[in-house]
């Protein structure tokens, strides 16, 4: 209770005339204190998102939903307002631009993914099922499919004999996530279905890959990737850093389901919790960075 | 079906099933693709738009009634309904949901229901099915699939169709599935009673 208080007098009283009297003292508004005192990454944007955010300034909070044209506009716009010279402070610029980038970046984000997720899979969309044939080629080079409605998708772990059916709420972002991690990590992609195809610590490599895009998109929605995507992508992040993210998960997913050796699949919701549990900690770290590293050929 | 007024079949059931918080277990079957997730999150007021297949089983408890269902949802791959059995032990009611539109596995679908109806441990249980999918235009009404799956040879459990649309709500109206639940629960126990 007592909490609420002093977070309500803080944030409408008392941080405008603290923010105020260390300007004073020491020349810099906030925003150049966040540049300045902090490494590129997810302390720095989060503090201007918070700082651009609560501030009374209708020009600085709009600039939060610029797009990416007008954003150096804005820049130039912020810095007059807070009357910051460029010969004072030479990387204040680049360094707010950045910032904006990554924020304005995480929304629009979520918007092409959003769209991915709503396009449905349709077996009269040639490109759809270019792709889906596709993720076939990748993982079994070796077996050609007999047809395209067959018990063979089961082998890569789809639910019966024709995928259609199995992409539902995640749409074309579940399948263009599993085509994106055979064809950037073939190997591994490869690797992964092995384990999930063994006899008794198996599971479905296709519905588990639909599940963690799942996890991956809810995660996004939520706001929880921002440190991971402020930490990796310093810019505008785009489809493919999620993609990236996506194979992370399916390739740690796997790992993880090994050590716990699960008593059958039924047993998945319990683990998947878990595992999901395990991400959003990391993501509690100002420094994560959820990416896939592979050991490097030789 | 045996008719009879169901508050006072509420009354008989509440009698009978004297634990404290009148639980009732519903397993929730059927092959994959047939909108059990979605009838789950629908009985449970839950976002619905981004479903993912069911690998393993979901469970969600609902407060119905003043009775507390725990609905059991399994997954219906073929590669994973032979752990079905694991959960039959204790059902008060079995809810088997059918794709309409999916007639080229409405044969399938009728042999998973008749395997389920001949389990030991399912005797006597009552069953609801759901004819699923009725906002498809493709999709067959409940009496051509009743008839299909020759629902009126059943003499040995209390049983009913509803068509339904798992996806717009109708058909299974939060109070609604519940409320036909505790009806089939309790015609059984008058049954056993007389």
């Amino acid at each position: 209770m007592l909490g609420y208080i002093w977070q309500y007098v803080y944030t409408s009283f008392l941080r405008y005339w603290v923010k105020w009297f260390i300007r004073q003292a020491t020349g810099k508004c906030e925003l150049q204190r966040i540049c300045s005192g902090y490494k590129p990454g997810a302390t720095r944007a989060t503090k201007a998102e918070y700082s651009l955010q609560s501030s009374k300034n209708q020009v600085l909070r709009q600039a939060l939903k610029t797009n990416k044209d007008n954003l150096e506009q804005r820049v130039d716009q912020i810095m007059q307002e807070k009357n910051i010279k460029p010969q004072k402070d030479p990387l204040f610029k680049e360094s707010l631009t950045v910032c904006l980038l990554q924020i304005t970046g995480y929304s629009s984000l979520y918007v092409s993914v959003e769209d991915l997720r709503k396009e449905v899979f349709s077996s009269d969309n040639p490109e759809h099922e270019a792709m889906l044939l596709k993720l076939w080629d990748l993982l079994m080079p070796t077996v050609k499919l007999e047809s395209r409605i067959t018990k063979q998708w089961g082998d890569i772990g789809f639910q019966g004999d024709d995928p259609k059916t199995d992409f539902r709420g995640m749409g074309m972002l579940g399948l263009i996530n599993l085509v994106f991690f055979s064809e950037n990590y073939t190997e591994e992609a490869r690797q992964v279905l092995s384990h999930a195809n063994h006899p008794k610590l198996g599971y479905s490599y296709a519905i588990v890959g639909i599940n963690l895009t799942e996890m991956a998109y809810s995660l996004l929605k939520s706001g929880a990737l921002k440190p991971h995507f402020y930490n990796t992508v310093l810019g505008t992040p785009e489809l493919q850093h999620f993609h990236q993210l996506y194979c992370y998960l399916a390739y740690e997913f796997d790992k993880f389901w090994l050590s716990e050796e699960p008593e059958s699949i039924m047993q998945f919701n319990q683990y998947r919790e878990k595992f999901h549990n395990n991400i959003k900690a990391h993501l509690q770290d100002p420094d994560v960075s959820l990416i896939l590293t592979v050991r490097t050929k030789a | 079906m045996v008719v009879c007024s169901s508050q006072g079949l509420l009354s008989i059931l509440r009698k009978l099933k004297s634990t404290p918080d009148q639980e009732v277990r519903i397993l929730l079957l059927g092959l994959d693709n047939g909108g059990k997730t979605t009838l789950l999150k629908q009985l449970a007021s839950e976002d619905i738009s981004h479903i993912t297949p069911t690998q393993g089983f979901n469970i969600k408890s609902v407060q119905s009634q003043g009775f507390k269902l725990n609905v059991w949802d399994i997954g219906g791959q073929r590669k994973i309904r032979p752990y079905w059995r694991n959960y039959f032990e204790n059902t008060d009611v079995l809810i088997y949901v059918i794709d309409s539109a999916d007639r080229k596995r409405f044969e399938e679908t009728g042999q998973e229901l008749a395997e389920l109806l001949d389990e030991e441990k399912l005797s006597g249980v009552p069953v609801l099915i759901f004819a699923n999918k009725q906002d498809l235009l493709t999709a067959a009404p409940a009496s051509e699939i009743a008839e299909g799956l020759n629902l009126h040879t059943i003499r040995d459990r209390m049983w009913q169709i509803q068509s339904c649309s798992a996806l717009t709500g109708e058909g299974i109206q939060v109070s609604y599935t519940p409320h036909i639940c505790v009806v089939l629960m309790s015609e059984r126990l008058h049954l056993h009673m007389r």
